[in-house]
């Protein structure tokens, strides 16, 4: 056997084989992945346009203020104060009087390199919990029994590879806002609307 | 102006698909070793050139982005579903299946076999140069290697396909 016939052996090979799917399905899966490219740059579009509605609305109501005051380490809105720290770490204290704006403090929270979702009316968890939640944030009290707390320290370096932090934040009836925050897997995660009524086990109630 | 661009551009890529498609999917079984796993990648990486048919198009060799393309998806699903079970490495999976026969398949189970078997390098190299038709110099250029390794990994390629047909084929011949 010389080396053409080698190569007519396995040409032979490829012409019996043949893709018998339509173009027309290769299009239609072509169409969805160009829109599914789109949508994080439309959430984000829609994030800013939002955000800046809300801190203009707010802000013409005297709620929120004009706009977020930012210095180099510290972001304070009515809603909440993230302050970062020479460590690294970030203390987030949230005005419990005050709904915030999801966006907001899921951008300030990223500029401290805290990954983090954060939601309003919804509250996300993972369970079983990533290990560690206790190195990734501190506060007054037990962590056994930490009650709501008023703030919070955030190390984002102690997060594993993976986890993110879950901020749900609910109205509750006296128009007092609470927030729950646990340690999540980011690919692995049930929502619940229900408010919750303790701590989570594996983070903390802020409000 | 804007209908005449979009017709254009499906025209060519439905010309180029019907043109590829069937043998980028058998350089992808030669990896995966799986005819429906491969057809699943395959489709997946033309809708992704179809996506971005504007660039791709621009490619030295669209039909090689597309395996490409389709074999950097399979390692990704692999790196996935390696979470969730153990599993063999992609390459060990197409070792694996290249001795069995498949069933009601056309295909020479034996050259399928020694072509599962090449090392990596020359499997990329007998893709391109004989399944897809790209010449030495394409070839080097998809890869970014030189052309004069191109010709050292296909003689290699064809040298070991060859020591591995033979002795089957001899016994064929003899029994």
């Amino acid at each position: 056997m010389n080396d053409d016939e080698v190569i007519t052996a396995v040409r032979e090979q490829r012409d019996k084989v043949h893709s018998h799917t339509p173009v027309d399905q290769i299009i239609s899966r072509g169409r969805t992945v160009r829109a599914r490219r789109r949508i994080p740059g439309a959430v984000t579009a829609l994030a800013v346009v939002a955000a800046a509605g809300t801190a203009l609305a707010l802000g013409l109501a005297g709620v929120l203020g004009a706009a977020p005051a930012s210095s180099t380490d510290t972001i304070r809105t009515m809603a909440f104060t993230l302050v970062k720290h020479a460590n690294g770490t970030a203390t987030l204290t949230i005005n419990r009087n005050v709904l915030f704006e999801p966006g907001t403090l899921q951008s300030a929270l990223a500029r401290d390199g805290i990954r983090a979702m954060v939601t309003v009316g919804r509250f996300c968890s993972s369970d079983p919990a990533p290990a560690g939640w206790t190195k990734v944030m501190s506060f007054p009290g037990s962590p056994a029994d930490p009650g709501p707390v008023r703030s919070v320290v955030i190390s984002p370096a102690a997060m594993p590879a993976g986890t993110e932090l879950s901020f749900g934040n609910f109205q509750r009836a006296n128009s007092v806002a609470q927030t729950s925050v646990a340690l999540i897997y980011t690919r692995s995660y049930t929502c619940t609307s229900t408010a919750p009524t303790a701590p989570p086990p594996n983070g903390v109630m802020i409000g | 102006m804007r209908y005449v661009h979009v017709g254009t551009q499906q025209l060519d890529f439905s010309e180029f698909y019907r043109e590829s498609k069937d043998a980028c999917l058998f350089a992808v079984l030669v990896s995966v070793g799986d005819r429906d796993v491969a057809q699943d990648l395959v489709d997946e990486a033309f809708a992704r050139a179809w996506a971005s048919w504007r660039s791709v198009s621009r490619h030295p060799a669209p039909a090689a982005w597309v395996v490409r393309a389709a074999l950097n998806a399979s390692i990704s699903r692999w790196r996935k579903r390696r979470r969730e079970v153990s599993l063999p490495e992609p390459g060990t999976i197409a070792d694996l299946a290249a001795g069995q026969e498949i069933p009601d398949s056309p295909l020479d189970p034996q050259i399928m076999a020694a072509l599962t078997r090449l090392p990596a390098r020359q499997r990329e190299v007998v893709t391109m140069r004989l399944l897809l038709d790209l010449d030495t110099s394409r070839t080097a250029e998809v890869l970014g290697i030189s052309p004069s390794a191109v010709k050292a990994h296909l003689a290699r390629a064809i040298a070991t396909l060859r020591s591995g047909l033979i002795p089957e084929r001899q016994q064929e011949k003899s029994s």
